[in-house]
């Protein structure tokens, strides 16, 4: 049995650091737990981006969270980036690193996108021997996220539970258990996302992702846009009950709104974890599980427009006089 | 029949994601990206044989969940190149601009693990792809606004990939590096430095320091278009060979403009050399008012030190 979350800390409710907000972190200091960052946003900086990072860094717990790792492409691990990553991890040393099951390119290009893996066991076995490798060269346990998806492969013969589940297993990592990308990607592709949360090895689980998402009635779109809809904080609470609680963060991407309503949005689940996580006691294991129907969202999700997409990652503009 | 993707080797994963990657960076779409040749060659598929790879779901054939990541990755890359090039894009208007940076998308995929270079050889593309001027037509713009007939008649290609230049070296200077936190060098010290060696001096100008030469006004026309409401456009200047000096203080790029023997006087600086070579550089350049010149030299110096414009002088 893993030391449970891998022997990382519970930090409590965070908010992912956008760039329309560092002014307002930097001048109020709003009592969040912790901070996400987007990697690659700060690997290379060394104008203001990298600057609110080290003043940040310097009074919050920060975790670093990438979008270009690749660990699932059939290219050889980039051990230039791999090298950057690790050089500002020991410059902000951040309570963990994590990326995302999936690949972003391939023949030395890159998309941008995550996407997804087929579920089959040569494509577990490569992806395995990788976050070893990757492991091995960051000295330390990584955790990986289950992105969003849309399409899947015929020639998948694991369900996503079951390819997670092995992967954290066999390579010994941990696990970001994004519950609104199971949601997303339990619509996309009619399975259960109930039976998802409950079939992950709970004692990996380092962390959860809560986001909004679009709905396009045919499928969901992991926008990153908008609250967290009712469905998705049933899942939380399960998933909350199962792993007796993990670092809950929120990600709001596009149409990002005032700093406090991100806060206020990532405080909503304390209404589902009840007062335990505050007064430092875990939840227990034995509650009565939640209960939902898969696609019934009480909750408004947005109903998205033409042009709108899959927003896992964030880019930063310029300041100019 | 074999289903691709399944097999035991890391080759069919391989080729699964170089079919998967072709398809969905298609310009024309997915549908188009699955009949390519390249796409047929890694996995050949009759039409309507799509779901031989890719699975449906009850909503979605797998032409549709395909496009999905068709769309996305087109549109996102779209948006991030909107960002950086903001002048551009309201210059050109949303239809134009993601025109070009579309064409930019398939002539220079991104190979970066970052965003942030995503933009780096747009303005060289705008260049190599500028229209001729007998095929001005190829640029749209709508006729009835009267800034757009008047760019028919300047050099628009060169207007545009200046202001691209500009924006990106504006990019450049934000997020590269820079000399916050340091000293720099203060009036005080300049004036310190006895006449006699005043040309042998070095400057050592800020890591921050960018000099553009411009064929049109484009730090003026910025300016002009930050100023503007959002729905406004500054009338497109007329062609002028301008200069502009970037730079970086308190993590926000200021901007200046610049004569022609300011500019040249930086760039040798830049270059390396002292402060006597650098100024008997644009002697040709000055005219014959020599000592016009001479009490030029001694306010730009002044003005660039309290500028931070020099982090050090050596003699």
């Amino acid at each position: 049995m893993a030391e449970k979350r891998l022997g990382y800390p519970h930090l409590g409710l965070g908010v992912g650091l956008r760039t329309v907000h560092f002014d307002h972190i930097l001048q109020h200091h709003p009592p969040v737990d912790w901070f996400e960052v987007i990697s690659e946003n700060f690997m290379d900086s060394r104008g203001r981006p990298r600057y609110v990072l080290d003043q940040i860094a310097e009074r919050y717990p920060v975790v670093m969270h990438g979008v270009s790792l690749s660990i699932g492409s059939t290219d050889p691990l980039n051990f230039e980036y791999l090298g950057k990553l690790k050089a500002l991890a020991r410059e902000i040393r951040p309570r963990w690193i994590s990326d995302h099951v999936c690949w972003t390119g391939v023949a030395g290009r890159n998309t941008h996108d995550l996407l997804p893996m087929p579920l089959t066991e040569a494509s577990l076995k490569h992806v395995v021997e990788r976050i070893r490798t990757l492991q091995d060269f960051l000295e330390r346990p990584f955790v990986l996220e289950n992105p969003s998806t849309y399409v899947g492969f015929t020639g998948s013969t694991l369900s996503e539970w079951e390819f997670i589940a092995r992967m954290a297993q066999e390579a010994d990592c941990g696990l970001l258990l994004d519950v609104n990308n199971v949601y997303v990607s339990s619509v996309n592709h009619d399975f259960d996302p109930e039976e998802f949360i409950r079939s992950v090895p709970h004692e990996r689980v380092v962390q959860f992702h809560l986001a909004g998402h679009a709905n396009r009635r045919t499928h969901l779109i992991d926008t990153h846009d908008s609250q967290v809809v009712d469905p998705v904080w049933m899942l939380y609470r399960l998933a909350h009950q199962l792993t007796g609680g993990a670092s809950t963060l929120l990600e709001w991407d596009a149409r990002i709104p005032p700093f406090p309503v991100v806060h206020a949005e990532v405080l909503k689940a304390k209404r589902h974890i009840g007062t335990e996580l505050a007064d430092g006691a875990m939840w227990s294991a034995d509650a009565e599980p939640a209960r939902f129907d898969v696609g019934q969202e009480e909750a408004p999700a947005v109903e998205t427009e033409e042009g709108e997409f899959p927003h896992p990652l964030h880019h930063i503009a310029a300041a100019v006089e | 029949m074999s289903t691709p993707g399944a097999g035991t080797g890391p080759r069919e994963l391989s080729q699964l994601q170089l079919w998967f990657q072709r398809v969905i960076t298609d310009a024309q779409g997915a549908e188009a990206g699955v009949s390519s040749e390249e796409a047929q060659r890694l996995i050949q598929l009759a039409p309507g044989d799509l779901e031989r790879v890719i699975t449906r779901s009850r909503a979605l054939t797998a032409a549709e969940r395909l496009a999905i990541y068709a769309n996305a990755y087109h549109s996102r890359l779209l948006e991030c190149l909107g960002e950086v090039f903001p002048m551009l894009k309201r210059t050109l208007g949303e239809e134009a601009f993601d025109g070009l940076a579309f064409g930019y998308l398939q002539a220079f995929p991104s190979r970066s693990y970052t965003l942030n270079e995503l933009g780096r050889h747009f303005p060289l593309y705008l260049e190599q792809t500028r229209p001729s001027p007998r095929d001005g037509e190829s640029v749209t713009v709508d006729e009835t606004d009267t800034n757009a007939a008047l760019a028919l008649a300047v050099d628009w290609p060169s207007f545009l990939i200046d202001l691209a230049g500009l924006e990106w070296a504006i990019y450049e200077v934000f997020d590269g590096p820079g000399v916050e936190g340091a000293v720099l060098l203060r009036n005080d010290q300049v004036l310190a430095i006895p006449a006699e060696r005043w040309p042998e001096a070095k400057l050592t100008p800020v890591t921050c320091l960018k000099l553009l030469a411009t064929r049109f006004p484009v730090n003026d026309y910025y300016t002009a278009l930050r100023k503007a409401k959002i729905d406004e456009l500054p009338p497109v200047p007329a062609s002028a060979e301008t200069f502009v000096a970037l730079t970086r203080r308190e993590y926000v790029v200021r901007r200046y403009n610049l004569s022609r023997l300011e500019y040249e006087l930086l760039k040798a600086l830049k270059e390396g050399r002292s402060v006597g070579e650098a100024v008997e550089s644009v002697v040709p350049l000055a005219g014959p008012d020599l000592d016009l010149l001479a009490v030029n030299l001694q306010t730009w110096f002044r003005n660039w030190t309290a500028e931070g414009f020099f982090q050090s002088v050596s003699l």
